[in-house]
């Protein structure tokens, strides 16, 4: 009990004697972190949209104009043949200048007169999960084109590509430069405790010399250390909700990217204790490391 | 209690110790005197386990120092207790505090605790200072604070080197005092010194060392002898 209470205050002493390092090394902790978090928030963002928009893939099927009942029967009994197709919504050219009227109120004039169908009646299909692939859709689209009465099929499959491409480049950048941040936390922090470790050094030579083994003498230091980690991740953690606000709040007032808004969100809390979680486990490790040498020497 | 045999110390190809061969028992009171770098404090880092004996094997309390692994050190320490020439005391702690410090680090109880280093404290006459910041005590009450931190674990052994080193004449005849009672009490005393008060005044064995050889090891001090130490 005595014991333990002696290394808690000689963790919060050492702390506090070493305020200015620890400080600094909460800082650069938090900087550090926070810059992969940047990084890890961009990343988490396009792909959970990616992810968002390959659910939503539909094919478009536009039928010629003037196309008979029977042959809008026949392209819709094709398309439900299709395995990769979940649903088929019909809309017909009616509906299709009504719903251009909604999206678009005021490009509304456009489509005066240019008859009253000026828009073509069309399928949207949309793909059962699990066939959403670019391969897949290609080969629909291949086969739906011949169909007759199918004037054109229309998909979105370059950019969703390009976007799936641009995530897996995140993922392996966020690795690399996740891989970099970690190695430089653990120095600023190993750093930091070696500082506090010299500070004491007289004082170690004196727990040595009565006999406390070198994990007693490591543990104020380990603790210091994790400590460091964990306030570190908690700052990072604040400076990029903070961020995160001040963007969002930034893409409002600027009324670009309409609708962005509610697509973009912060990490989930499972994330986010990882994150602190990620500074503690640095933190441990980086003192851990430079107090290795002490737990092996006998002198 | 401490056996050595035929140990010989090297640092960078220099031996500060050669083929030492020595046998202390249990309540014995050696005293290990010898010009500057003639192997004292050597000797004694090799009985705590500081240094490991590059030839030559070392038994103390029946326990092969040299084959000791590091981590195992500490308990060997716990079982002996350290008297230094520079205090080494905490300085920013109160004397209470640096005498508890052999007991803390051991995980004894705090009722224990108290009543452990008030006995130590008694024994030195300073429980008065329990209170006093480390710093503050005068230079020979600090090293009566380290003498009652080095007993308070009730040791089988008592190391010191040196402890009277920065001490005046009246001050050292106080710790002489403190070191004699310390050992009628039955506990084993190995003291490193070339201060001829201590070594006249103590009156135990006295083994004389020189470039790192056991030059003499005689029951008492006396002129004689001292004479024939270069
Ligand atoms: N860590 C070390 N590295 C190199 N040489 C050392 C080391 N420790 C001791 N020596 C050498 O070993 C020899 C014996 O040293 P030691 O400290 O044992 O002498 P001593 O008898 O205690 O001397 P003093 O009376 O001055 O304290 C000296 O020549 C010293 O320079
Ligand atoms: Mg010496």
């Amino acid at each position: 009990m005595r014991r333990i209470l002696y290394l808690v205050r000689e963790t919060i002493a050492n702390i506090w004697a070493n305020r200015m390092s620890v400080a600094i090394g909460v800082v650069t902790t938090a900087f550090t972190i926070a810059c992969f978090g940047v990084f890890f928030l961009l990343y988490w963002n396009l792909k959970n949209l990616a992810g968002s928009l390959q659910d939503e893939i539909q094919v478009m099927v536009y039928l010629e104009p003037d196309t008979s009942k029977v042959m809008v029967s026949g392209v819709r009994r094709h398309l439900e043949g299709e395995h990769a197709v979940a649903s088929v919504a019909f809309i017909s050219e009616q509906e299709a200048v009504k719903d251009f009227h909604q999206q678009f109120p005021e490009e509304s004039s456009l489509l005066d007169g240019m008859g009253d169908t000026p828009l073509p009646a069309s399928f949207v299909v949309t793909l059962a999960p699990g066939f959403q692939s670019s391969e897949l859709v290609e080969g629909l689209a291949e086969r739906v084109r011949g169909v007759p009465g199918v004037e054109f099929v229309r998909y979105s499959r370059d950019w969703i590509d390009t976007l799936g491409l641009f995530v897996s480049y995140l993922e392996i950048g966020a690795l690399v430069i996740g891989l970099i941040l970690a190695v430089a936390t653990v120095t600023i922090i190993a750093n930091t405790i070696r500082l506090s470790f010299y500070a004491r050094k007289k004082e170690i030579e004196i727990l040595r010399l009565i006999g406390a083994t070198g994990s007693f003498i490591a543990v104020p230091y380990v603790v210091e250390g994790a400590f460091l980690g964990v306030v570190g991740g908690g700052l990072s953690l604040a400076l990029l909700k903070g961020g995160f606000e001040v963007f969002r709040f930034e893409l409002d007032a600027s009324g670009w990217f309409q609708g962005l808004d509610s697509v973009i969100a912060f990490f989930p809390l499972q994330i986010s204790i990882l994150l602190v979680v990620t500074g503690f486990l640095l933190g441990s490790a980086s003192s851990l490391l430079s107090v290795y040498s002490l737990l092996r020497s006998r002198a | 209690m401490i056996q050595f045999f035929q140990v010989t110390k090297y640092f960078d190809r220099y031996a500060a110790l050669r083929d030492v061969t020595l046998r202390v028992d249990k309540g014995e009171c050696v005293l290990l005197t010898g010009p500057s770098g003639a192997g004292k404090t050597t000797l004694l880092k090799l009985i705590f386990g500081a240094e490991v004996p590059d030839e030559g094997q070392i038994l103390v309390q029946n326990r092969n120092i040299a084959r000791l692994r590091a981590s195992d050190v500490p308990y060997l320490r716990r079982t002996m207790g350290f008297v230094l020439q520079d205090f080494k005391l905490l300085p920013q702690k109160t004397v209470f505090e640096n005498v508890a410090l052999p007991l803390i680090i051991q995980g004894t109880a705090g009722l224990e605790v108290r009543r452990k280093v008030s006995e130590a404290l008694k024994a030195v006459g300073l429980d008065h200072k329990r209170g006093s910041q480390a710093a503050g005590v005068s230079a020979g009450e600090q090293q009566r604070v380290c003498i009652a931190r080095a007993i308070v674990n009730s040791p089988i052994i008592l190391l010191a080197d040196e402890p009277t080193g920065n001490l005046d004449t009246n001050l050292t005849m106080e710790i002489i005092e403190l070191f004699k009672a310390i050992h009628a009490r039955g506990t084993t005393v190995m003291l490193a010194t070339h201060n001829r008060q201590v070594v006249e005044e103590m009156k135990g064995r006295i083994i004389r060392l020189h470039s790192g050889r056991v030059l003499s090891d005689q029951g008492v001090y006396s002129e004689t002898n001292s004479l024939s130490c270069p």
